[in-house]
């Protein structure tokens, strides 16, 4: 409880300090509990997630960095590793290949290269997974990028 | 296992015959009268002193091929002395002082002498076999018995004279200590036997004449023995113990850095500064350090190197192990 308190401290600090240093990710801490934190993650180029930006929600434990801390999706995203309506995240670091040395910062960063290279083979998003594994890329494409204008992009006008 | 076996079972009889050995008296007739009805705990006795002398020899032998030996080799064959290195008395240079000695005190005993050869065989072909050392010093060691055989068979009194002549020769230069500490230290020298620094082996080699020296105590001399020195303290656990523990704490830890990463100055865990202990502990080859109370709430947890994902080594002397295989493939 205390380690974990401290070393989120820590990592508060350090996000303070470094604000701007990844234009990709910015992570706020929630006013009255270290232990929840959200984070804004613009969706990488090149990717049907472009021009989106996605909030993901941290629920860090006691155990922390001991235990990894439990993140999903709260924009909606079409991706085969995240559950459509949960949001949940099927990645391993965050689950048995998680190291106490990964900080929230880094788990974002894994986060905005999953969605770069999605990993059909264990997927959360059957219906996203069959398009990959099918081969429709294209399919998956035009898919991913509708929730993305859809769920992940300001609303024009 | 059998050998750990077997050390208990020493530790037991030398404890067992501690109460019978003094009350030897120095004068032989009256030994003589005594000798049937205790014929059994001499024979017990003797026997304790043959593997003595054995294994003082396999140390002897053994442990300096073994030094220069293979990595596993040594490790096996070291613990094996260790284990058995309870009861040792002498080192070789003081065999040949000891064997002139008993050969000048000797009277026949053949009764005695016939049973404790018989055991003094099963012993030995006990100890080439369990023991897992080469096969070349348990051939060294089944011949040094037969050699001492003619000579060495007949009496205890003999051999409790020649460890106190023994002891009065090296009293000078250690205190005595007690059976007690004296196993666990032998304990802690098998975990940190591998390591082949000189540090190392200068601190085995403390415990070896530590383990000498505490045989002599425990058997040669009685409390009211006219030849005990008075300068020697009863107790020396704490004299032993320093020594035992710096070297556990020596083998626990790697020095030697395979130099992959830079040394942080806080730990990448709980962001803590490192102190000096914590910049110079490397628990994994990998390189990742971290401070000591990370590395034990990882221990207690998944016990793997955050780093590298891989298991810490909880046993030092495994790890130490692992380390030089890691070092040869990484490098």
């Amino acid at each position: 409880m205390q380690t974990s308190r401290a070393r989120l401290f820590k990592e508060y600090k350090e996000v303070q300090r470094e604000k701007g240093a990844d234009p990709d990710i910015q992570l706020v801490c929630d006013d009255s509990n270290i232990f929840k934190w959200t984070a804004l993650i613009k969706g990488p180029s090149e990717t049907p997630f472009e021009g989106g930006v996605f909030q993901l929600a941290f629920a860090i434990p006691e155990q922390y960095p001991l235990q990894p801390p439990q993140v999903r999706f709260l924009t909606k995203i079409f991706h085969p590793n995240v559950h459509f309506k949960t949001g949940e995240i099927c990645l391993d670091i965050l689950k048995n290949a998680w190291s106490p040395a990964w900080t929230l910062q880094s788990v974002c960063r894994a986060i905005i290269a999953l969605m770069a290279h999605p990993e059909p083979d264990s997927p959360l998003n059957c219906d996203s997974g069959n398009l990959l594994r099918s081969g429709d890329v294209r399919g998956y494409q035009s898919m991913a990028r509708m929730y993305t204008r859809l769920a992940a992009m300001p609303k024009k006008g | 296992m059998l050998l750990l076996g077997e050390s208990a079972g020493m530790v037991s009889d030398s404890v067992a015959n501690a109460s019978p050995l003094p009350s030897v008296p120095i004068s032989k007739d009256f030994a003589k009268k005594k000798r049937a009805n205790r014929s059994a705990k001499l024979k017990q006795c003797k026997l304790d002193a043959r593997r003595e002398q054995w294994l003082s020899q396999v140390k002897k032998k053994g442990g300096k091929e073994v030094w220069e030996g293979c990595h596993g080799q040594r490790n096996e064959s070291y613990c094996s002395m260790g284990n058995a290195n309870v009861t040792r008395v002498a080192d070789a240079e003081h065999y040949g002082s000891f064997n002139q000695e008993s050969d000048s005190g000797f009277r026949s005993n053949s009764p005695v002498r016939f049973n404790s050869a018989a055991g003094k065989h099963e012993s030995g072909s006990n100890y080439g076999g369990s023991s897992t050392s080469c096969s070349s010093s348990a051939g060294y060691c089944s011949g040094s018995i037969t050699e001492e055989e003619d000579g060495n068979d007949d009496c205890l009194d003999d051999w409790e004279a020649v460890a106190d002549a023994l002891a009065a020769n090296e009293n000078h230069e250690t205190p005595p200590f007690d059976p007690p500490p004296e196993e666990k230290s032998i304990g802690r020298s098998q975990s940190c036997g591998v390591i082949p620094n000189d540090s190392e082996r200068s601190t085995s080699e403390s415990l070896r004449t530590g383990s000498k020296f505490a045989l002599v105590n425990s058997r040669a001399w009685r409390p009211d023995d006219a030849f005990r020195p008075q300068s020697l303290p009863n107790l020396s656990k704490q004299h032993r113990f320093p020594n035992s523990n710096r070297c556990h704490g020596d083998g626990g830890v790697p020095w030697f850095c395979p130099g992959v990463l830079p040394a942080p100055t806080s730990c990448p865990i709980c962001y803590e500064e490192l102190d000096l202990t914590d910049s110079s502990f490397l628990p994994c080859f990998c390189g990742f350090r971290l401070c000591l109370f990370c590395h034990k709430r990882i221990l207690e947890e998944d016990s793997r190197c955050p780093g590298c994902r891989r298991p810490y080594k909880q046993d030092p002397v495994k790890a130490e192990g692992s380390l030089q295989g890691g070092l040869g493939t990484t490098c």
